[in-house]
């Protein structure tokens, strides 16, 4: 022992003098750090109700409740968190693909009551809602991918000289990459008009079973080669994983599937059916919304027979768009595989003009009538009947045909839908200077934002907010096409502002074609006089009920003429609905596994 | 369990039968005395099961189980991304080891490189876990031998430490900032100067705990020759870490299986030969003023900027291919394992922790405490430094 | 790298090795029939300088009948990692002991008696209690032991508690009737 080891232990008195750590009683506040992990904070008006901060923790903290308003792309449900299991762990905020979930840096808070430990953050009224501080997912540590694998596209320089399909498709490597990004919260579902399974699909991308993958796609769609590559995608504007950046290519997915099975192969996979039950239905028109209804009937055990106007069938998926979108094989695939089924399909006969509608619907159990709207709208301008005034639809419908348009090295398309772009970038294929005049601005435009950049980028001018005003004989040129700007006028919140023609101002091109594309009207002449009697019709769609039934109780209708959102995928919905209407006005509901 | 070969000859020992110590307690002389679960002097919730003959052990048997949470078990109900808020929980003091070894494991299986800056950010957490650790253990080992006071100032350092913490990753005790793929955040503003002016504080404290403890003559006589461990028990053992290093057994897997940066770093491995508890002090006490030293050389060397975070597959279905790996590292205790095998699937297909309590509290501790006073035992254990959910995980 | 795979063509002599894993210059796993895994361990143990038992466990491959055990030894000279593995049967699972090789060794085989139901005759104390005091349903790390299932029966879930999945909760308010996939 040394004298060291008696006086050491002393010297540390010192201490005694020396400021205390303690501190002086009543506790002050002391906040929590900056990135604290407290009580969590929920951006409500941010917030999808997508479910990912349920998913993802371990402790089941998270339940989803109802709050707002179920709206296209907001489920309306809320994250309601107990902390009696949340562990704080703050992988619901990391994971939050709006960002609307954060914490808040309060931990202190007592009660009696363990019931209040359980609360809606940001909805129910907590001192801390709008607490700045507290932890947020850091800069650079993100945990989802908001960024798209890019598609192989060809090169506007290229894809402007020819018809060739210029979205190439994934990579079975970038289809998988782009399948895990997806979150699985089903907030898409809801607003495909056919409710296709998205969720499911893309995880069969990611296992790498195209064979369930093209189950699931042909249980809410029998057209998927094609809606793969032109459907609106609905569903791409509510992704969930775009409020990070990018929406998930769910369209080219879908495609992805399609285009690794071959035709020879889906009888393997899909189901067959059932066995005939000895019905016939009669389908008039061969769209999207035909082919459906005849799809699903023919699972169902109908004799299906579909008689249309056209050389071939597909409807305006053929003769509407033009092949760099949508190559006509591919509509081919899926038609072949529904005709492989069993149904037939009459081709170059008009109803009404080759065969009485009467005759049909005296001959068929039940009648679907899907002919689309066919009639263009004219421009009600004076020199409209020039020559050189074309209707966009006519003109694809030639190109269809194998047709060389006469168009001339000029073109001015009026309108600002997928039609209108449409027959700019195929006049641009065969070599003309092409202006896109619309009335409205870019972001009114109908068309899918993909073809309106693609028309720019294929050196189509885009004028907006240009009013044609008349047409004359040109003097080098075919026509001289006089247009006044316009300008837009409130029409009070939440519409759409109005274009108004500024007075006197007065613009002039001069070109050889002007393709009109502002849309079509119905042409119900092919049904017979007495059937129109008892169908009632309002602002020119034919009235139905949710099973697309007529008031005639045999006749079923459905696509463009029965339904305003004009497109495929709500064509292919409504020959879905129909079909099932239609078996349950013939027999009794069956389900269909 | 007591060696018969080893059996003090001394009649108050129990009769040996079949190499096993048979007490009739009815006789009087030997009282079974259970110190834990709940016991001042007991390392987390534990419980010694000692036999004693007067006030000297002769037998002692540990009992564990009162935190067992079945971690490993619950690992395989869940997904990768959610066993990394659990992993922490295995243990208390410093739980960046668990984040940090479950992340090796997983980013190796999957094939994952992290950011430089993130492997020095997950050096320097472990480093401050580890000085953190340590600064709680004086107090037990101070305390044990009726020091309170000196615990006190420690674990008020220990605070001043998980305010750093708590302002670095948002949580005081579990910080859950090492994520698979790098870490959660980076350093915030001015944080190096925060850090520095805690270390100089917890310097001068440890200064003053070096007088009124190492140099203190009551703990002197209590610590020398308590719990010896021969180096040759090391290997018998399975040792690890200081009550290795406390026997002169000069290893250290920073220094012989380095893993992040630790070979970028210059230190020397802590050894003491006194084999007893008061080596073992020393060890601990001269590896905190090593751990300083090494947060130091961290804040220097550190890359200034860059990315601490790799992007992971969606973690929600993240597959992670089949395989098994183990990685190790040096935690205040010794080593610190992790044993993952992978069956391809979402979740983990077995996740082994080794904690080095197991053997550290177990086997050495029964072996340890025969032939130690009865109000010696609880400093023995401390001196082992032992964890019990590292052990029943 | 080398020097480990000297090492197993060495050892492939004596014992037959049916698989061998090198992960990395500090691990490598090598696959031992499970009679002569002991016989294997004392020979890298006392010969090869494999003196530290880093840990010992089994992994349940319930798919293919079999507990794989890993018996994870150090080299503090070559500071490797060597992780023996052996498969042994599921059905009245048996093995052989490692206490007298390591005392700790029995720790290790009373946790597995416990919580795998692998047996290590002669192990002291192997058939004690470690962790789970009183527990007498199956032995809980096996696979087919159902944590969930046992905490509902055990506990009871705080009620008042209810939950709405997105898809099918946006499917009631937006399109109840409509026709989608049936």
């Amino acid at each position: 022992m040394s004298l060291k080891d008696i006086i050491a232990p002393f010297s540390v008195w010192k201490r005694a003098f020396e400021k205390p750590y303690t501190t002086k009683k009543p506790l002050d506040e002391r906040p929590g750090a900056a990135r604290y992990r407290g009580f969590h904070i929920n951006d409500m008006n941010k917030c999808i109700g997508c479910g990912t901060c349920e998913e993802i923790c371990q402790n089941a903290a998270i339940d989803l409740v109802p709050v707002s308003k179920t709206v296209h792309g907001d489920s309306g449900l809320r994250p309601k968190i107990d902390y009696g299991r949340c562990c704080w762990c703050a992988l619901c905020v990391d994971i939050c693909p709006t960002s609307s979930l954060g914490m808040s840096n309060e931990y202190i808070w007592i009660d009696s009551d363990p019931e209040v430990f359980r609360f809606i953050p940001g909805h129910d009224d907590k001192p801390w809602n709008n607490s700045e501080l507290g932890y947020r997912r850091a800069e650079g540590y993100d945990l989802l991918e908001g960024q798209r694998v890019a598609m192989p596209m060809l090169s506007f320089e290229e894809s402007k000289k020819s018809f060739v399909e210029m979205v190439q498709g994934y990579s079975a490597e970038q289809a998988r990459l782009e399948a895990d990004r997806c979150i699985a919260c089903g907030i898409c579902v809801a607003t495909c008009p056919a409710h296709m399974q998205v969720p499911e699909y893309i995880k069969a991308i990611r296992d790498d079973d195209m064979g369930e993958g093209l189950k699931i796609v042909y249980n809410a769609n029998p057209l998927p080669a094609s809606c793969g590559r032109v459907c609106s995608h609905a569903c791409e504007y509510v992704c969930a994983v775009k409020h990070k950046g990018e929406a998930l290519s769910i369209r080219w997915l879908k495609r992805y599937i399609i285009d690794q099975i071959y035709l020879g192969d889906y009888q393997k996979v899909l189901d067959e059916g059932e066995p005939g039950n000895g019905k016939k239905i009669a389908v008039i028109g061969s769209g999207p919304g035909g082919l459906s209804a005849a799809y699903y009937l023919s699972l169902l055990g109908y004799a299906v027979t579909i008689y249309d106007a056209n050389d071939k069938a597909g409807g305006m998926l053929r003769y509407g768009i033009p092949e760099y979108r949508l190559p006509y094989n591919q509509i081919d695939k899926d038609v072949d595989y529904i005709t492989s089924l069993g149904v037939e399909i009459i081709q170059n006969t008009k109803i009404g003009r080759d065969i009485p509608f009467s005759k049909i619907y005296d001959e068929f159990d039940s009648v679907f009538f899907s002919t689309g709207l066919t009639d263009p709208y004219g421009l009600d301008i004076s020199g409209e009947d020039l020559k050189g005034v074309i209707p966009g639809l006519e003109m694809l419908d030639e190109v269809t045909k194998g047709l060389v348009p006469d168009i001339g090295s000029s073109v001015v398309v009026v309108g600002g839908g997928n039609v209108a772009m449409d027959a700019a970038r195929t006049s641009k294929r065969y070599g003309a200077e092409v202006t896109i005049l619309y009335r409205r601005r870019k972001e009114d435009m109908p068309a899918d934002e993909e073809e309106i950049e693609e028309a720019q980028g294929e050196d189509c001018i885009l004028t907006t907010q240009a009013i044609p005003l008349r047409l004359e004989k040109g003097d080098k040129t075919r026509l001289k096409l006089y247009w006044g700007k316009a300008e837009m006028v409130s029409e009070g919140p939440g519409k759409r502002p109005k274009p108004v023609l500024i007075e006197g101002s007065e613009e002039l091109i001069e070109c050889d074609t002007v393709i009109t594309a502002i849309g079509q009207a119905a042409d119900y002449s092919f049904l017979s006089e007495e059937i129109t009697a008892k169908l009632s019709f309002k602002r020119g769609y034919v009235e139905v009920n949710e099973f697309y039934q007529t008031a005639d109780r045999k006749i079923f209708a459905g696509g463009d003429i029965a339904n305003p959102k004009r497109d495929a995928i709500s064509a292919i919905a409504n020959g879905h609905s129909a079909a099932k209407g239609i078996d349950i006005y013939l027999t009794n509901f069956r389900k269909l596994n | 369990m007591v060696d018969a070969k080893k059996q003090d000859p001394r009649s108050k020992f129990p009769p040996v039968e079949g190499g096993k110590s048979r007490y009739n307690l009815t006789s009087g002389k030997y009282m079974k005395i259970w110190q834990g679960p709940q016991h001042p002097g007991i390392t987390g919730n534990m419980s010694l099961e000692l036999t004693v003959c007067g006030d000297e052990v002769v037998d002692c048997k540990t009992h564990v189980g009162y935190l067992h949470r079945g971690f490993e078990k619950l690992m395989e109900r869940r997904k990768y991304i959610q066993c990394f808020p659990l992993v922490c929980r295995i243990c208390v003091p410093e739980p960046d080891f668990n984040e940090y070894l479950f992340a090796e494991c997983v980013e190796e299986l999957a094939g994952i490189q992290i950011p430089e800056r993130a492997k020095w950010l997950r050096a320097l957490t472990l480093e401050m876990a580890r000085l953190t650790s340590f600064l709680m253990w004086i107090g037990g080992q101070a305390g044990s031998f009726g020091m309170g006071t000196i615990g006190q100032w420690t674990v008020t350092m220990r605070d001043y430490m998980l305010d750093l913490f708590e302002e670095l990753s948002g949580g005081r005790i579990y910080h859950m900032y090492i994520i698979p793929g790098g870490v959660r955040a980076d350093l915030p503003e001015g944080y190096e100067g925060r850090v520095e002016s805690t270390l100089k504080q917890i310097e001068k404290v440890l200064k003053d705990v070096e007088l009124a403890l190492m140099h203190n003559y009551v703990f002197k006589k209590r610590a020398k020759g308590l719990g010896i461990i021969t180096p040759d028990m090391v290997d018998e053992y399975g040792i690890t870490g200081p009550n290795a290093r406390g026997s002169g057994v000069k290893r250290d897997i920073r220094k012989d299986n380095p893993y992040l940066i630790y070979d970028q770093l210059d230190f020397e491995i802590v050894t003491e030969t006194g084999s007893d508890a008061y080596a073992r002090t020393w060890v601990r006490m001269k590896e905190m003023y090593q751990s300083i030293d090494l947060i130091r050389q961290m804040m220097k060397k550190m890359p200034k900027e860059g990315p601490f975070f790799q992007k992971l597959p969606n973690v929600l279905h993240w597959k992670v291919p089949a395989g098994q790996t183990y990685h190790k590292s040096e935690c205040t205790r010794g080593e610190y394992g992790f044993y993952m095998v992978s069956d391809g699937t979402e979740l983990p297909r077995r996740v082994y922790v080794r904690g080095p309590s197991y053997t550290h509290a177990v086997t050495l501790m029964e072996r340890l405490a025969v032939n130690t006073n009865i109000a010696d035992t609880a400093g023995l254990m401390v001196s082992l430094h032992t964890y019990p959910p590292e052990i029943e995980r | 790298m080398n020097i480990i795979e000297d090492k197993f063509s060495v050892w492939q002599k004596r014992f037959s090795l049916s698989g061998f894993e090198n992960k990395s210059s500090e691990l490598a796993f090598v696959q031992v029939p499970a009679d002569q895994t002991v016989a294997f361990i004392t020979t890298v143990r006392d010969l090869d300088g494999y003196k530290h038992l880093v840990f010992f466990t089994a992994v349940d491959l319930l798919e293919d009948g079999v507990f794989r055990l890993t018996y994870m030894l150090h080299n503090y000279t070559t500071k490797h990692d060597l992780g023996i593995q052996t498969d042994i049967s599921r059905d009245s699972a048996s093995m052989e002991s490692i206490h007298h090789l390591w005392p700790h060794g029995a720790t290790y085989q009373r946790e597995l008696k416990e919580m795998f139901g692998i047996d290590f005759p002669g192990s002291p104390g192997v058939n004690e209690s470690f962790v789970l005091e009183g527990w007498f349903a199956m032995p809980p790390m096996r696979r087919d032991f159902d944590t969930k299932e046992y905490s509902e029966a055990t506990f009871f879930p705080r009620p008042g508690r209810k939950t709405f999945d997105t898809q099918e909760y946006m499917k009631e308010q937006l399109y109840p009737s409509e026709a989608e996939t049936w």
